[in-house]
């Protein structure tokens, strides 16, 4: 069975890639792969030990430090948990448990697997690498994505977390709650009806992965185990990296010149989101804490930033590739602001 | 360079991470003490990754990965329609982490890449009837590579190591949006001691919203870093707050009188009153102080909480 799907999967990939112009070819590769790499860092220590270390003592360069680890730190145990996971449902689960447990039709498929990601409990770091698991159990795509765009905004943990942030307004929520399953489902749908198997990268196209008869199921894990995990960790450190470059160079005086118009207050916040890049877990008290904006925005701000940011984008492109990643997280924006926009104004 | 990668990466990470909560309380100035039991399950986690990777190594690793066989292998079924795309992509398998295969494309490129970390497998599929072996030996997901960009968790597990950065000071502080204080309904009468010790919070509190003004005239000691207060030469006794990590901080400051600015980031505790601006118990009123005396203390073990029991390090 597994033998025809595979080849069938491989023949598809051959077709799709020989029948387009050779250019069409969006790069994949990415960051900072080259064979040079280990000379560029040899080097770079050199200038290091020549130009001396002072500037790592400069204050921005020191909180920007403290903020990069911090967001490490604080992923770490996550993506461990989600790789770990991940690498599970590749060598334990049978092939064929998750189509035979999701509706068959894809467009009911999506709302199931958005709703199933309420019981995954961590933040966004963990559903990156279930979700490709997930794919690679034979998934559907779109309900794969529903799940990813959930799982970390409408768990307990973070609900919880959303409640304890807002005590004078339980009805955000309730709104987080909404905001988030109806963008989840609409991403998931938006992908049956535009979506293309030639974003994701071939790994994830060719869907026939996990156990293989004669080989041990637990050498499988670890391996699947160890080779996510490094994969998955280097992508956090290096959005982890831009996360704080943004959290320290923005002075959050900048945030009240934006809180006093109702319509830049709710682009604007989005875009914070996207760019802290706060653990979906703690977004809330964030959220609680920018006074000056409209209920709307802020809750803009917590549909969006559990769904798209820095560190979220560059664990998407290493997993799912880089060309899937920007389409993906630029449609995830929009329709997640819609979401929020018309949750807020049927709301209050 | 592929298997030390292996060992060393989830090794020094794991080291790092039990070195910081284990060992030291280095972990603090990062996260939440609520990690720690996280962190350090992380750590053993990763250290176990380690240490199974480097047992199997010299064991079981050369039966099931090593196929030296297969890496010619591509070069062969590279037909003119792979030649066409060779130059765009080679960057599909230079990402070196295992999944290149299927597409048959990028085996031609000068510096062979997809040949250098073991990918031969499963392109044979292109040949057609020769594909009997691939899926029966393992194509599907070859998981010998170390993706490159993992080397980049060098950097936090190094850091942890050898060079950990300091906890968020005067520099973030400066620029860090003000937490909010809750408005609290009715207050319980002061206790009686002086002088009287608050946190940032309760102080703010106290000479904004407490209406029994119960504050007015006593002496307080009040604890937290100096943060300069731009070019007037006036400071802030501040503290630093988070709810998750360092991303996400708050500053809680009360603005200090009477004393010419220490310098940035030296810990204080602060005895002095209040000082009068707007009418203490309503909203009109600053948060700000007479400074009488300011002697520095050692930095708390945890600087991000404004709590009163400071527990020097």
């Amino acid at each position: 069975m597994e033998t025809t799907d595979d080849r069938a999967g491989a023949a598809r990939c051959v077709t799709a890639v020989s029948s387009g112009p050779p250019v069409r070819r969006i790069r994949s590769r990415p960051f900072g792969v080259r064979p040079w790499l280990p000379g560029a860092a040899l080097l770079s220590a050199a200038v290091l030990v020549a130009v001396g270390t002072r500037w790592l003592e400069h204050p921005a360069v020191q909180a920007w430090r403290t903020v990069c680890l911090a967001i490490t730190l604080q992923a770490l145990p996550f993506l461990l948990l989600g790789t770990a996971l991940s690498g599970a449902i590749n060598a334990f689960v049978p092939a064929g448990l998750f189509t035979r447990v999701l509706p068959k039709r894809p467009a009911l498929a999506v709302p199931v697997a958005g709703a199933a990601g309420a019981v995954l409990p961590g933040c966004e770091c963990a559903s990156v690498p279930v979700a490709s698991s997930l794919i690679r159990r034979g998934v559907p795509p779109a309900a794969a994505f529903a799940f990813l765009l959930s799982a970390p905004a409408v768990n307990p943990v973070v609900l919880t977390a959303t409640a304890v942030a807002f005590p004078d307004n339980p009805a955000m929520v309730a709104a987080r709650l909404l905001a988030s399953l109806t963008t989840a489902a609409v991403m998931g749908w938006l992908w049956l009806w535009l979506g293309k198997e030639e974003w994701l990268r071939p790994l994830l196209r060719h869907r026939a992965t996990g156990h293989r008869p004669g080989h041990s199921r637990r050498t499988e894990f670890r391996l699947g185990f160890q080779h996510d995990f490094l994969h998955a960790g280097g992508f956090l450190v290096l959005g982890a990296m831009a996360a704080a470059t943004f959290n320290v160079t923005v002075p959050g005086a900048v945030l009240d010149a934006f809180s006093g118009s109702p319509w830049l207050s709710v682009p604007f916040l989005a875009g914070l989101a996207v760019l802290l890049a706060v653990c979906s877990e703690a977004d809330a008290f964030v959220a609680a804490s920018l006074t000056g904006f409209s209920p709307t925005a802020r809750l803009a701000f917590l549909v969006v930033g559990p769904m798209v940011d820095l560190k979220l984008f560059a664990l998407q492109a290493g997993t799912f590739g880089r060309a899937f990643a920007w389409r993906f997280c630029t449609a995830t924006t929009v329709v997640a602001v819609a979401a929020g926009v018309l949750t807020g104004a049927a709301l209050w | 360079m592929r298997y030390p990668a292996r060992i060393l990466l989830p090794a020094l990470t794991g080291a790092g991470l039990l070195h910081a909560a284990l060992i030291t309380d280095l972990y603090l100035r990062y996260v939440k003490a609520g990690l720690r039991p996280l962190l350090i399950g992380s750590g053993a986690v990763l250290l176990l990754l380690a240490l199974t990777a480097a047992t199997t190594r010299t064991g079981r690793r050369p039966a099931e990965h090593g196929r030296p066989a297969e890496h010619g292998r591509p070069a062969e079924h590279a037909g003119a329609d792979d030649q066409e795309h060779a130059d765009g992509d080679g960057h599909e398998h230079a990402d070196g982490d295992g999944h290149a295969y299927g597409d048959g494309r990028g085996h031609t490129d000068a510096d062979g890449h997809g040949h250098a970390d073991g990918h031969g497998l499963g392109y044979a599929d292109l040949g057609g009837p020769a594909d009997g072996h691939g899926p029966a030996d393992g194509h599907g997901h070859d998981h010998t590579g170390t993706p490159r960009v993992a080397w980049l968790l060098l950097l936090p597990a190094l850091s942890l190591l050898c060079y950990a950065p300091p906890a968020l000071g005067a520099y973030t502080a400066a620029r860090a949006n003000d937490k909010t204080v809750a408005v609290q309904r009715g207050f319980a009468p002061l206790p009686t001691a002086s002088p009287l010790p608050l946190t940032l919070t309760e102080f703010t509190k106290r000479v904004r919203q407490d209406r029994s003004r119960a504050v007015a005239g006593r002496t307080v000691r009040l604890t937290g870093f100096v943060t300069p207060a731009g070019r007037d030469g006036g400071w802030y006794l501040t503290r630093i707050v988070f709810s998750c990590c360092a991303a996400d901080s708050q500053t809680v400051r009360v603005r200090m009188y009477g004393r010419p600015a220490p310098p940035a980031d030296t810990w204080l505790a602060v005895t002095g009153t209040w000082h009068p601006r707007g009418a203490l118990g309503t909203r009109t009123a600053q948060a700000a102080l007479d400074v009488r005396d300011a002697r520095p203390i050692a930095p708390p073990v945890n600087a991000y909480t404004d709590d009163l029991p400071l527990t020097p390090s």
